[in-house]
């Protein structure tokens, strides 16, 4: 059967697009050997489509370092959340440990204990003394005073 | 994707809790009615020159008052007392101190105090004093000076 112009055409833009059959690539291959309109169509539809290919790969490497940066800077983006949330979570791990320390610390210093060495800070010298005796000993009371404790002093033998 | 260990993340609030406890049970909760009395006992002597840091704010006082060159605490005791109650210090050279808490009113403190040695009664006294208040008891001979005893309460 003879392939008349119309469906030669269709078959033109097949073949340009890589989906015509073997079969029918031969048949049309026949069409364009008997008619030379049909074949310039085929020619110039074959040459279009390397051209616009190049042109996509042109257009495509003048984008290319745009693309670089952005990707790089979505990258360091992603990084840096990560690294933040690494950050948080380190912190949230740990920071319960100086709390504890000052918590312990303070038990250590207010624990009560029987033998408390802590320096001396009396708040009051003011004191009443109602009876002083001694069986053995002379005792002798001085006060100097509210900015000076009472004192009171056991002489034993006049050894002191 | 690396994930925390759940037990881990419980601990740390659970240890904290534990600790937080232990401050409230250690804070001491003196009632009212309870006086805690505070002995020291120091060596005051003509060896050296030195004043023992534990000595806090009383050392300026001490130099002005005696005329020993040095002054270092051997001991130092609390105990707490009810109104009655009476406590024992065991002090150096065989010597003792009972402290007997006196009924007193507002921020008083009176103390029946008794110093002996062996069976020999070194001093018996009664003193009134405000908490945090101070009294010294001097004069027992003691190594090459003599013992100051610093009586508190609080």
């Amino acid at each position: 059967m003879t392939m008349d112009c119309r469906t030669a055409q269709g078959k033109i833009l097949a073949k340009a697009d890589v989906l015509l059959p073997r079969q029918e690539e031969a048949e049309l291959a026949d069409h364009l050997a008997g008619c030379p309109a049909c074949a310039a169509d085929d020619a110039v539809t074959c040459a279009t489509g390397p051209v616009l290919r190049s042109l996509t790969g042109i257009r495509a490497m003048e984008k290319a370092p745009a693309l670089d940066a952005m990707w790089t800077r979505v990258r360091a983006g992603i990084e840096e959340s990560r690294e933040s949330r690494r950050r948080f979570s380190w912190l949230a791990r740990w920071a319960w440990i100086p709390a504890a320390v000052a918590l312990a610390a303070s038990a250590l210093l207010f624990y009560p204990s029987g033998t408390d060495q802590t320096p001396y800070r009396p708040s009051s010298f003011d004191v009443a003394v109602e009876n002083v005796e001694s069986d053995v000993a002379t005792v002798a009371l001085v006060d100097k005073g509210e900015d000076l404790p009472t004192v009171i002093w056991i002489i034993e033998d006049a050894k002191t | 994707m690396p994930r925390r260990n759940p037990r881990g993340r419980a601990g740390a609030p659970t240890l904290f809790l534990l600790l937080l406890l232990l401050l409230v049970a250690a804070v001491p909760s003196e009632a009212a009615d309870t006086v805690t009395v505070d002995v020291g006992a120091a060596y005051a002597s003509n060896e050296g020159t030195s004043i023992d840091p534990a000595l806090g704010t009383i050392r300026g006082k001490l130099r002005s008052m005696f005329n020993y060159t040095s002054y270092r605490m051997l001991d130092r005791k609390r105990r707490s007392l009810s109104v009655g109650e009476t406590g024992e210090f065991e002090l150096p050279d065989r010597r003792s101190m009972r402290a007997t808490l006196l009924p007193s009113r507002g921020d008083k403190v009176r103390l029946s105090i008794q110093i002996t040695e062996g069976p020999r009664n070194l001093l018996t006294t009664t003193l009134g004093l405000r908490r945090g208040g101070m009294v010294l008891v001097g004069g027992p001979p003691h190594q090459a000076g003599v013992l100051i005893l610093i009586i508190s309460a609080e």
